[in-house]
């Protein structure tokens, strides 16, 4: 057990996992997890994929909210222009996954540029409008450009496939979203450890001051757009995958809140944090239906009431967590491990 | 040229709504610097108790329901400042945005819970006869809202310049160390600017269930709606919002009425984003906002 | 073969011993919280009560039916995430759906997973078997009763001199776009002009540029695909400008709650109801009005909730007909559904005819017209089963 801080050398302080144990432990954690299709239902693993989905793209939000301090809400934009390159490639051109992921998320990073071109002017608030308008003109695309998208009825995706190989069921999917999820937060986590990440987070704390150091701000603020649209993007198609079929109605406004409630949530500027709370929002209305149904069993005269509880309860949750734990989960989860880290000597 | 002043006759009027929404927004910023997405629950919770007290079993007048429920959305500004907003005073902007969003979920949950999700009918309170300004005629339910908004203007120009509330409100905005090291009570200054938007989301919920003749769910939309026109007009500009609620009325309308047909629908939505955009680039601070000095 | 595959066969396989056990699982997925939860609410109750009314009755031949229902709030991904959880966790022989956005998303998946799946969306693409084989609903399609208030407004309109002026109103969805193209197509067949198409936005606050548009082209009649909320608002606002239109709506436009919100504006308003006004005098109402009194006098009652009643009796028909062949899984419901055959629900629909060809319960729509403030019934026309239509 460790009882303080005793680096050597530089590489020890910018470790990822800061002991062996810690390694050792996420490595089991994630083994573990790949044995979970095994004996759960078609519908938790496709919660799991959910989960997995809302992860990347609450870890793309959090590098550019979190990190780099440009508050978006046009994240269900990126989300969709990620889908619909999807449908694009795997429907029209018939391209396998490892090139239709990757390529959809270098698109939507595209898009994120040109929509980040607003934060060399706007900052707060204003540029957050900003990335609203970005949602509403991509949906108005979406649902206008029939000949690219379907237009309102949307458009059906082919289940991915590499070769022969068809990952038609969630259980497949499974084995696609975990990994490369996986992979994406090793990925964010080391962004923080370079020169990049660190231009990032100067921008948060004091743009002005890190362009007189030299940090090229508006250069970096398009990058750290860029980034994290591309993960929005790769989440996006990722969707397009589990859903089959993609239309407008499956990128709303309240797609965006969701993901910067998980952001928030989780903890702002957290890599665990975007992890958690992507658990934590995709979980709670899971909770709060099987809540409301074991209920409805007992009270049946009251489902009509079940319904607007459960959204009152969603919004509820949020509230409360905003007021009590406003540093996120994250913030909890350090100060639990540091209190049985020092235990019985905490202060 | 009828077509194109009668669109913008109209967007006058439906923009003086939108100005009363977006005013709500601007008292709450400049006071606390927040920006309070559940506006638009307090307009449906303002029609919809309106509503309520109208057609409960002591059948109340329209204007004695009107006042009561001016003062339920004082209490219910005061009450969500105290329970809510107090305990976030210094987190960061991001986070009292989130509070607000949850509090709109829970607001609307309540209203679903009472009322359902019916549309309510609105019993007649504007007789349904148009007013004809020229050739152009305007429900009067809508007359009524322009000239709320002209009074309120008035007011609240007055009020923010020349009383002691309203200046000490403009110091809180400005820094609340300072004010608070003057003797204002930033406390009550909240609760104050958290009523008044109540209050003015209420009467602009009113009016429009009026006009509409039925109260539902979809009222609460008109927060998102208006979050355009206070970023147009400027976060803490009085003038600006009125003046950004009636441009965005105008500018939807005529939209609507010339590109509709080109592009097959949906710009009236899409317009007043792309506006901001273009004119967010050329004034980052809203048209009338208050631009940011930051001191390194 | 993936797992995907092998739940449903071996549900199939083991239904019809499950179904000597005392429940049958029904899905429902209804809209009680989102944009047409006016309409949603009512439907589901009406549903919700009808099973109830089912089960004290007999059941299906002594079995008990069990409606899981949930509320996906109109949001596709909800309703995505419902389906496999009714189709995979709870294994439900049968869907009663709701919306026509997600009914349409899951078309394929039903039709893979062979689950029958009633929906409230009267979209006409769910009536080619060739395409969705599994897909039923109760009551003539959209694009019927369009083209039968076409057909009233080319018998109603007096002048010789022209063709008669018709514009759409429609919202930009997939519910709202449903029977356009038929009604454009009908236009052209029957002599109308269609002037204008007008999108409205999913909450209407202000139709007022839409109808200056089709004021200055010169429409005499209008019809809207969209709810009760929006279309009263067309309604007053038109009458505000002092159009001089004559309106007309489907069947979620037009109810006894238009009258209430739109109040002198709805006066002459023509639509096809697809089911009576609650407490008309026909007579498979007695049932429904009996039970909502006794169970819950003080709520919802509109022709909405006597819809909810009609998809009952009409599943539960083709559940008995399932279970007497001893068929109660996915693909033996179907079939008994398919030998309905002008089946009579007394009178709270139309009656209903499937065939494994055509699953178009019914062509016939019931033209109603708001009289002094009450819906009056016009007249019943009959659009031709035509075959070229299905589909469209």
């Amino acid at each position: 057990m460790r009882c303080g801080d005793f680096k050597t050398s530089y590489a020890a302080d910018m470790a990822i996992f800061e002991t062996p144990v810690s390694r050792w432990l996420t490595i089991g954690f994630l083994v573990a997890l790949l044995a979970v299709p095994a004996f759960a239902s078609s519908y938790w693993l496709d919660v799991v994929n959910r989960i997995a989905i809302a992860a990347i793209a609450a870890l793309g939000l959090n590098i550019l909210t979190g990190f780099t301090g440009q508050i978006s809400l046009g994240n269900a934009a990126f989300m969709a222009v990620g889908a619909y390159a999807t449908a694009a490639m795997a429907g029209k051109l018939g391209l396998p996954f490892p090139m239709t992921i990757p390529l959809a998320g270098l698109v939507a990073a595209a898009a994120g540029m040109v929509f980040g071109i607003p934060s060399l002017r706007l900052k707060g608030l204003y540029l957050a409008m900003a990335t609203l308008a970005a949602h509403f003109i991509v949906e108005f695309t979406a649902s206008h450009w029939d000949a690219m998208t379907g237009g309102v009825n949307g458009i059906s995706i082919p289940p991915a496939k590499l070769g022969p190989y068809e990952l038609a069921d969630d259980a497949h999917l499974f084995y696609l979203c975990i990994p490369l999820a996986a992979f994406l937060t090793l990925f964010a986590r080391n962004l923080f450890r370079t020169r990049v990440g660190k231009a990032f987070v100067a921008i948060r704390d004091q743009d002005i001051s890190a362009e007189v150091m030299g940090v090229r701000v508006f250069r970096y603020k398009l990058l750290a757009f860029g980034v994290s649209s591309f993960y929005v993007g790769v989440a996006g198609s990722l969707t397009a995958y589990q859903a089959h079929i993609i239309s407008p109605e499956n990128f709303p406004i309240s797609l965006a809140i969701d993901q910067l409630a998980m952001v928030i949530i989780g903890g702002l500027g957290s890599v665990q944090g975007a992890l958690f709370g992507a658990v934590f929002m995709t979980l709670l209305p899971e909770l709060l239906r099987i809540a409301t149904s074991e209920l409805a069993g007992y009270f049946p005269h009251l489902t009509t009431l079940f319904a607007p509880l459960k959204t009152g309860v969603f919004g509820l949750v949020i509230v409360l967590f905003l007021i009590f734990e406003p540093d996120g989960l994250a913030a909890r989860w350090r100060l639990i491990k540091t209190y049985w880290k020092l235990y019985p000597f905490s202060y | 040229m009828d077509f194109f002043l009668q669109l913008v006759v109209n967007g006058i009027v439906v923009g003086s709504i939108y100005a009363l929404v977006a005013l709500g927004f601007v008292v709450i910023y400049k006071s606390s610097s927040i920006l309070n997405f559940a506006q638009g629950e307090f307009l449906m919770l303002g029609a919809y108790v309106c509503l309520g007290v109208m057609l409960s079993s002591a059948p109340v007048p329209f204007w004695a329901a009107f006042l009561l429920t001016l003062a339920f959305s004082v209490a219910l500004g005061l009450l969500l400042e105290r329970v809510a907003l107090r305990p976030m005073i210094g987190e960061p902007v991001i986070s009292v945005i989130m509070l607000t969003l949850g509090l709109s979920a829970v607001l609307r949950a309540i209203v679903q819970g009472i009322w359902g999700t019916d549309t309510r009918p609105f019993p007649q309170v504007f007789p349904t006869e148009p007013i004809h300004l020229g050739p152009f005629p305007i429900s009067q339910g809508y007359l009524w809202s322009v000239g709320s908004v002209a009074v309120l203007l008035v007011a609240f120009g007055l009020f923010f310049k020349y009383s002691r509330p309203g200046i000490a409100m403009r110091a809180t905005a400005f820094s609340q160390q300072v004010a608070l090291s003057m003797g204002i009570s930033v406390r009550r200054i909240f609760a104050l600017s958290w009523s008044i938007a109540a209050v003015v989301s209420a009467i602009g919920g009113i009016l429009l269930g009026a006009v509409r003749g039925g109260v539902d769910g979809s009222l609460a939309v008109f927060g998102l709606k208006v979050v355009p026109v206070v970023i147009l007009g400027g976060l803490d500009s009085v003038l600006g919002a009125i003046l950004g609620g009636i441009s965005i009325g105008i500018l939807e309308n005529l939209s609507g009425g010339y590109l509709d047909p080109v592009f097959g629908g949906g710009v009236k939505e899409v317009a007043p984003f792309v506006a901001l955009v273009l004119i967010l680039m050329v004034k980052p601070y809203g048209l009338f906002g208050k631009v940011k000095i930051e001191r390194v | 073969m993936t797992r995907r595959r092998l739940f449903p066969m071996l549900a199939l396989f083991l239904l019809p011993v499950a179904g000597l056990g005392q429940e049958i699982k029904v899905g429902g997925i209804f809209d009680l919280t989102g944009i047409t939860a006016d309409v949603g609410k009512p439907y589901g109750q009406g549903v919700r009560d009808a099973v109830a009314w089912v089960n004290a009755n007999g059941g299906i031949n002594g079995k008990k039916i069990r409606l899981i229902d949930s509320d996906y709030g109109y949001k596709i991904p909800e309703a995505n995430a419902t389906y496999k959880r009714l189709t995979g966790t709870e294994k439900v022989v049968m869907i009663n759906g709701w919306g026509t956005g997600d009914t349409e998303a899951l078309k394929d998946t039903v039709s893979r997973d062979k689950i029958p799946y009633f929906s409230a969306s009267f979209s006409a693409h769910l009536t080619d078997p060739k395409k969705t084989p599994y897909n039923f609903f109760v009551g003539a399609s959209y694009s019927d009763v369009l083209r039968s208030w076409l057909a009233w407004v080319k018998q109603d309109w007096k002048d010789k001199s022209r063709n008669p002026r018709v514009a759409f109103f429609y919202g930009d969805n997939a519910y709202g776009k449903s029977p356009i193209e038929a009604g454009r197509r009908y236009c052209k067949e029957i002599g109308l002009d269609l002037v204008a198409e007008e999108i409205l936005p999913g909450i209407v606050q202000d139709a007022t540029s839409q109808l200056l548009d089709i004021k200055q082209k010169g429409a005499d009649y209008g019809f809207t695909q969209v709810t009760v909320t929006n279309t009263s608002i067309v309604l007053r606002d038109a009458k505000k400008l002092g159009l001089n239109v004559k309106w007309g709506t489907n069947t979620w436009g037009l109810g006894e709650n238009l009258i209430a919100v739109a109040k002198d504006a709805a006066e002459g308003v023509v639509g096809g109801m697809l089911n009576p006004p609650f407490g008309e005098n026909v007579p498979g109402m007695a049932k429904v009005v009996e039970f909502h009194q006794k169970n819950h006098p003080n709520d919802t009652h509109d022709t909405n909730y006597v819809r909810g009643w009609s998809y009952v009796m009409t599943w539960t028909e083709g559940l008995k007909r399932a279970d007497k062949a001893g068929q109660l899984n996915g693909e033996g419901i179907k079939a008994a559904l398919e030998t309905l055959k002008d089946f009579d629900l007394g009178g709270l629909a139309e009656p209903v005819t499937y065939t494994p060809l055509d699953h178009r319960p019914t062509t016939k729509v019931d033209l109603y017209q708001v009289q002094g403030g009450k819906l009056v019934r016009l007249k019943d026309v009959e659009q031709p089963r035509k075959a070229e239509w299905l589909g469209i």
